[in-house]
């Protein structure tokens, strides 16, 4: 089980109805994403990546191609058994943090490892060590929008890792933020990929993107580059303490 | 070259790879410019107007002369004279294989720092009129390797100390550099693929 | 750093403040490589019996025991508590006024009942010559309790030169446990007065007896005895005078000294039961038979005593019918509304939780359980106030099983009602990340006219607002139409009832007075009534049992007036008779003869049969429609002659009062006037209801125009902003919002109106159809009134509406995507 890769696509395509147009936002895109990865898909807006990545946790239907998590085939689940395998297995993180906003901090966080079947002590424990980690601990208590930006969606991290995904799934996860948030939340991500998480991240930030293993580019709904992000000319730096020597 | 010591963190502002002087702004596109056709020193230079337009500043003909000169004498290109009934002969020049690796060799290099528009750009513009590479793996690979340089700002950001505000500064201006490098490489990618 | 933690392999070193730069980030945790590891997360490590397990089960496991759901319906409660109080009032308030009203129409048409609960009365009363054996009657099956025995001793009263029968009645001074009379008036029998009585009510009325009222009975043997009343009281034993006879309570002593004779006396004793089962019942009768071999004189039984004491129009009813869809409507539209506006509100919270792993059913559950939760407590608090109501405010004793079926079926309405907007919810695209887009507006045919006319732009963006979201305005239009339309309805019975008042004739009562021959002669008597000023028309009648054939069982024949003069009928369909052999009947006696109008059909009245043509179709509020009505000269002239009674019909503007007084002067005590009852009288009830509902459903109404008005200044923040931004003044945004929903509310108020009207008389025909009155008795408030009503619903609705639009005009909003 463990050699599968984590997300498997074999030509998944997506074509919206405009009306009587056809509008077609994924094209075949043949991906496969081993565990510990950390993927960005990149592209401008209107390249498919947002369909792609929600067709990957079930949100969106593919209207053809298959779709593999963990090994086992997923575009021909229903609903309710996306929302099976989301609870147990997939994280999401969005753009607009959508954080439920008549509930707390803790609450939000707990829902998906209460969703997931932990008690609710388990989810408590979890939801305090997430929050800890995070810096938020004494946020417990605060509905969500009295948090700021950067503060929301590192919450809404830590609610996507409450339930202890298999994938992280984030979508824009720093579109609505300023630098220095993004800057957070990236290392957030980065240190998370560190400790084996595999994440699909797509982005229209390079910066972003930077942080990631691997990056894909997506061109109106086609794969235009799929490559390793190349390791740093001179290996790993020791302290920084080094000159760097950055060309340009 | 200006060298800007910060703490412990130096970066070098300048280019220490070959700085883009007049004579090597004219030698890489006339040799692509001859990889498609064996030309004369006019239609060279006619062809770089062309080619370039006012996006790039045209060298007269004599610099033209003076670097397809030197390009003989490294062995990239040789020269045929032409007979012409009422002027004095000219000469022809076409690529030798030796220049045509040398051209793929340029083509192929990624180019370091953000300052890539004009040498890129040149690749980019070429490249598919001389057959030698194609313009979105250019684009791919130059992206790559700016990721990479981004990625290593990064590891550099995370391990400097967060009290070396200039540092910071200085890798944060850089990561701002190439990300406008990297969004003008996502641009052309939907302009020209 | 995470020892305390569970068992995880995140472990971020980092926190907001300290960005070490030791690389060693998190080293030291349990980063155990479980990650990939198949895609049922076995990290959270529950307990396997919480873990839930596809399907209904799990689902419902969810929600009975699940922490999510639970947390998502408590949170999202917290955060609009003024909303959900507002649905449960609306629910509680159309609750109890329904039960309220069942209840007051139950008291109404069945007084039996709450007579019986209130006395604690026996089911079964046995009359019998000698002084029965009571405690072989209290060891009998069934049989919980014994009332009696009571020696009872008929006498008679004489008044305006009638006897009335009465029965003198054993009491003691200590009130009995068991079918204990209900002093209303006065006091009960005490030793310190001996002469005291206690008459019953009904009979007392007919006497015009009140407490200290002295009154003279005769005894069978002929001695006059005077006694005293002390009080009035009610009791389930019997039905009301003068079906039944009238009811004195008196001492022993005096009871002894009126009828010394016991041979002319009976005993009463009365059985209350252990439950009101009619097989028991009988069964009881049988052994009770059995028991006092034979000495039984009468057995009255509970059913008899209730059939006696119900009324027997069914007007009440039909209103009562009419009024419990109108409150369930109004119930099931204010929890809808709360519960789609909500859903609506919520859309892309709904999504997140889906993109969380909520299924759909999960979503559907959980928007049920909340609304639902909110609207079955509303049940329950109006079934709890309803029944405080009726004990405490309208004192009397509430039906446990109606308000059981009135609870039962407002839960229905409420979770079918709750259903739609669950089931809209729970299909809400599972993608959150995309904010749903305001709509985009294009000026509307209407809007260009409006700008043609250069109206002010509040006015042309208002209007534009009210026709680019189509989906708001509709719900704005319904959440109005349909408390309106119910209204009206109400104000359609209010003025049905009206008409029956105003103007009697039309429900088939156009005679305000009728004369029962005394010792006069027919002759007599006809001329001595038209020889009163005030008597328009007298119309001689009489009433007949007529076998109905294939039928079994008798209904009314009703002959009233003759051939040449008939009396004034409320013919609705066909004609009034006007040769011998014609009838006209109520829809009660059409629906049993299976007949239309037109048809022949053949009665027997007295053994004589009568074949007439029906040739109309009267309104007939009396014993449920069945009544044949004919000319007097269409009877045998054995049953016509002589006349039973007199109708007759005043002058417009006569007092039926001082008319019947005038005639009993001049019929020197030798004519019996009655005074024709209303039905309409006895519905004055109904106008308690028709207010309560009003009020309730005014509420329920403004409770919905304030969840759409929420909802549209949510969809409106950001347009807002952008009008202010280009230059509008706050007086114009509040003009523009008002202006957007006052066209929706007057949109929907008239067409609720129009339906209302329309509905109405429809409606209320439908019930008189089906109850045996008729068609034709329904009438349409007055134009006066809807166009109050329009005018009233209009003019709170913009009030409403002008609140929130004041604040959002005031309020500073931010131009920010959201």
């Amino acid at each position: 089980m463990s050699e599968d890769p984590v997300v498997k696509t074999v030509n998944p395509v997506k074509i919206y109805q405009n009306g009587d147009v056809p509008v077609p936002a994924v094209r075949g895109v043949d991906l496969q994403v081993e565990a510990g990865e950390f993927v960005a898909v990149m592209g401008p807006s209107g390249s498919g990546k947002s369909t792609l990545v929600h067709m990957l946790g079930g949100l969106d239907q593919r209207t053809s191609g298959e779709i593999w998590i963990s090994g086992k085939r997923a575009d021909t689940l229903s609903e309710s058994k996306w929302a099976l395998l989301r609870r147990r297995g997939v994280g999401f993180v969005f753009q607009f943090f959508n954080l439920i906003g008549n509930m707390t901090v803790a609450d939000n966080v707990e829902l998906p490892a209460l969703l997931a079947g932990a008690s609710p002590r388990e989810a408590r424990q979890r939801r305090e060590f997430l929050l800890g980690e995070l810096g938020l601990a004494a946020r417990a208590d605060d509905p969500p929008a009295r948090l700021a930006g950067g503060e929301q969606q590192r919450v809404a991290l830590a609610r996507a890792l409450a339930h202890e995904p298999s994938l992280l799934l984030a979508d824009e996860p720093t579109g609505n933020l300023d630098t220095r948030n993004t800057r957070d939340v990236l290392r957030l991500l980065s240190q998370v990929h560190k400790k084996g998480q595999t994440i699909i991240m797509v982005t229209h930030d390079h910066r972003a993107a930077s942080c990631a293993d691997r990056v894909i580019s997506l061109l109106d709904g086609q794969i235009v580059d799929d490559a390793p992000i190349p390791a740093a000319r001179r290996g790993p730096r020791r302290n920084a303490g080094d000159v760097i020597e950055l060309r340009g | 070259m200006h060298v800007i010591h910060s703490g412990n963190v130096t970066v070098n502002t300048q280019c220490d790879y070959a700085p883009v002087t007049e004579e090597m702004g004219v030698r890489l596109p006339l040799l692509a410019l001859l990889a498609k056709e064996p030309a004369h020193g006019y239609e060279l230079k006619q062809a770089l107007e062309q080619t370039f337009g006012a996006a790039y500043p045209s060298p007269n003909i004599g610099q033209i002369y003076v670097t397809l000169g030197r390009l003989e004498k490294d062995g990239l290109i040789r020269a045929v004279a032409v007979e012409q009934s009422s002027r004095p002969n000219k000469k022809v020049y076409f690529l030798t294989q030796q220049g045509r690796e040398a051209l793929i060799a340029w083509a192929d290099g990624p180019l370091e720092g953000p300052r890539l528009r004009d040498e890129f750009f040149m690749k980019l513009v070429l490249a598919p009129m001389t057959g030698i590479a194609d313009r979105g793996a250019l684009i791919n690979r130059q992206t790559r390797h700016f990721l990479g340089l981004m990625r290593e700002l990064h590891h550099l950001s995370e391990t400097t100390s967060p009290d070396d505000r200039y540092a910071h500064l200085l890798i944060e201006g850089a990561m701002l550099h190439l990300q406008a490098d990297l969004d003008w490489l996502e641009r052309c990618r939907e302009e020209l693929t | 750093m995470a020892e305390e933690g569970p068992p995880g392999w995140i472990s971020c070193a980092r926190t907001a403040t300290s960005d070490t730069a030791d690389g060693t980030v998190g080293d030291g945790t349990v980063g155990d490589g479980t990650v990939g590891d198949g895609t049922v997360g076995d990290g959270a490590g529950g307990s396997g019996k919480d873990r839930p397990r596809g399907g209904l089960g799990e689902r419902i496991g969810d929600i009975v025991g699940g922490g999510p759901v639970r947390r998502w319906v408590k949170a999202d409660l917290r955060a609009r508590w003024g909303q959900a109080l507002l649905a449960v009032l609306a629910v509680a308030g159309v609750v109890t006024a329904l039960i309220a009203a069942a209840t007051l129409l139950e008291d109404g048409t069945n007084p039996w009942r709450g007579l019986f609960a209130e006395s604690g009365g026996a089911h079964v009363w046995i009359h019998t010559a000698s002084a029965p054996d009571a405690e072989r009657l209290a060891k009998l099956k069934h049989v919980s309790a014994v009332a009696g025995p009571y020696r009872t001793a008929p006498v008679s009263i004489t008044r305006d030169g009638r006897r009335m029968a009465a029965v003198l009645r054993h009491g003691t001074p200590a009130p009995p446990a068991v079918a204990r009379p209900l002093v209303r008036e006065g006091r009960w029998l005490s030793a310190r007065v001996p002469d005291g009585v206690v008459v019953e009510r009904s009979f007392a009325r007919a006497l015009g007896l009140t407490p200290g009222a002295p009154f003279v009975v005769n005894a069978l043997n002929g001695t006059r005895h005077s006694l005293v009343v002390t009080g009035v009281a009610e009791s389930a034993e019997q039905g009301f005078y003068p079906e039944w006879p009238g009811l004195i309570w008196v001492l022993p002593e005096t009871l002894e000294k009126v009828e010394p004779a016991l041979g002319r006396s009976e005993f009463a004793v009365g059985l209350r039961m252990t439950g009101t089962d009619p097989d028991a019942t009988r069964l009881l009768t049988q052994q009770v038979a059995i028991a006092l071999d034979n000495e039984v004189g009468r057995v009255i039984t509970w059913q008899r005593v209730r059939a006696s004491m119900e009324l027997d129009n069914r007007l009440l009813g039909l209103l009562l019918g009419l009024f419990g869809a109108v409150g369930l409507v109004a119930a099931a539209l204010a929890i809808a509304n709360a519960a789609g506006g909500r859903v609506l509100t919520q859309s892309m919270e709904l999504a997140t939780l889906k993109s969380l792993g909520f299924t759909r059913g999960q979503v559907a559950l959980t928007l049920m359980a909340e609304h639902g939760a909110l609207g079955l407590f509303g049940v329950v608090l109006g079934t709890v106030s309803g029944h405080l109501v009726t004990v405490f405010a309208l004192e009397t004793t509430p039906v446990p099983s109606m308000n059981a079926a009135v609870a039962g079926g407002a839960a229905l309405v409420v979770l079918i009602a709750v259903g739609v907007p669950a089931w809209r919810g729970c299909r809400t695209p599972p993608i959150p990340a995309a904010p749903a887009a305001p709509p985009r507006g294009r000026l509307s045919h209407l809007a260009r006219l409006a700008l043609l006319f250069r109206l002010p732009p509040a006015l042309v963006l208002g209007v534009r607002d009210a026709f680019t979201r189509p989906a708001h305005a509709a719900l704005t239009a319904l959440g109005l139409a349909v408390p309106t339309m119910l209204i009206v309805i109400g104000l359609g019975c209010w003025a049905t009832l009206d008409a029956f008042l105003a103007d009697p004739a039309r429900v088939g009562q156009a005679a305000a007075l009728q004369v029962r021959q005394g010792q006069l002669s027919p002759d007599e008597t006809e001329s001595l009534v038209r020889s009163d000023p005030q008597v328009a028309a007298v119309y001689p009648g009489t009433e007949v049992e007529a076998l109905v054939l294939g039928q079994a069982r008798t209904v009314v024949t009703r002959a009233l007036g003759t051939s040449r003069a008939p009396y004034p009928f409320p013919v609705v369909e066909g004609r009034a008779f006007a040769a011998r052999g014609e009838a006209v009947a109520g829809q009660g006696m059409l629906d049993l003869l299976g007949a239309k109008v037109g048809d022949m059909t053949r009665v027997t009245v007295g053994g004589t049969p009568l074949i007439v043509r029906i040739v109309g179709r009267v309104v007939e509020p009396d014993h449920d429609g069945e009544v044949l009505s004919v000319g007097l000269d269409s009877l045998a002239v054995k049953d016509a002659e002589p006349p039973e009674f007199y109708s007759l019909v005043l002058k417009p503007g006569a007092d039926p009062a001082v008319v019947r007084g005038r005639l009993m002067a001049a019929g020197d005590g030798r004519l019996e006037v009655l005074h024709v009852v209303n039905p309409a009288e006895r519905l004055a009830v109904i106008r308690l209801i028709i207010v309560a509902s009003i009020v309730v459903l005014a509420l329920v109404g403004l409770a919905n125009l304030l969840t759409v008005s929420a909802l549209g200044l949510r969809d409106h923040a950001v347009d807002l902003a952008v009008l202010k931004a280009m230059g509008l003044t706050p007086r114009q945004v509040m003009a523009t919002l008002v202006t957007g929903t006052g066209l929706m509310v007057v949109v929907g108020v008239l067409a609720g109106t129009l339906l209302g009207a329309f509905s109405a008389a429809w409606l209320i025909d439908l019930q008189g159809h089906t109850s045996g009155v008729g068609a034709g008795i329904g009438r349409t408030p007055s134009p006066l009134t809807l166009a109050a009503t329009v005018a009233i619903a209009v003019g709170a609705a913009l009030l409403v509406a002008l609140l929130p639009a004041r604040r959002a005009a005031r309020a500073r909003v931010p131009v920010t995507a959201r």
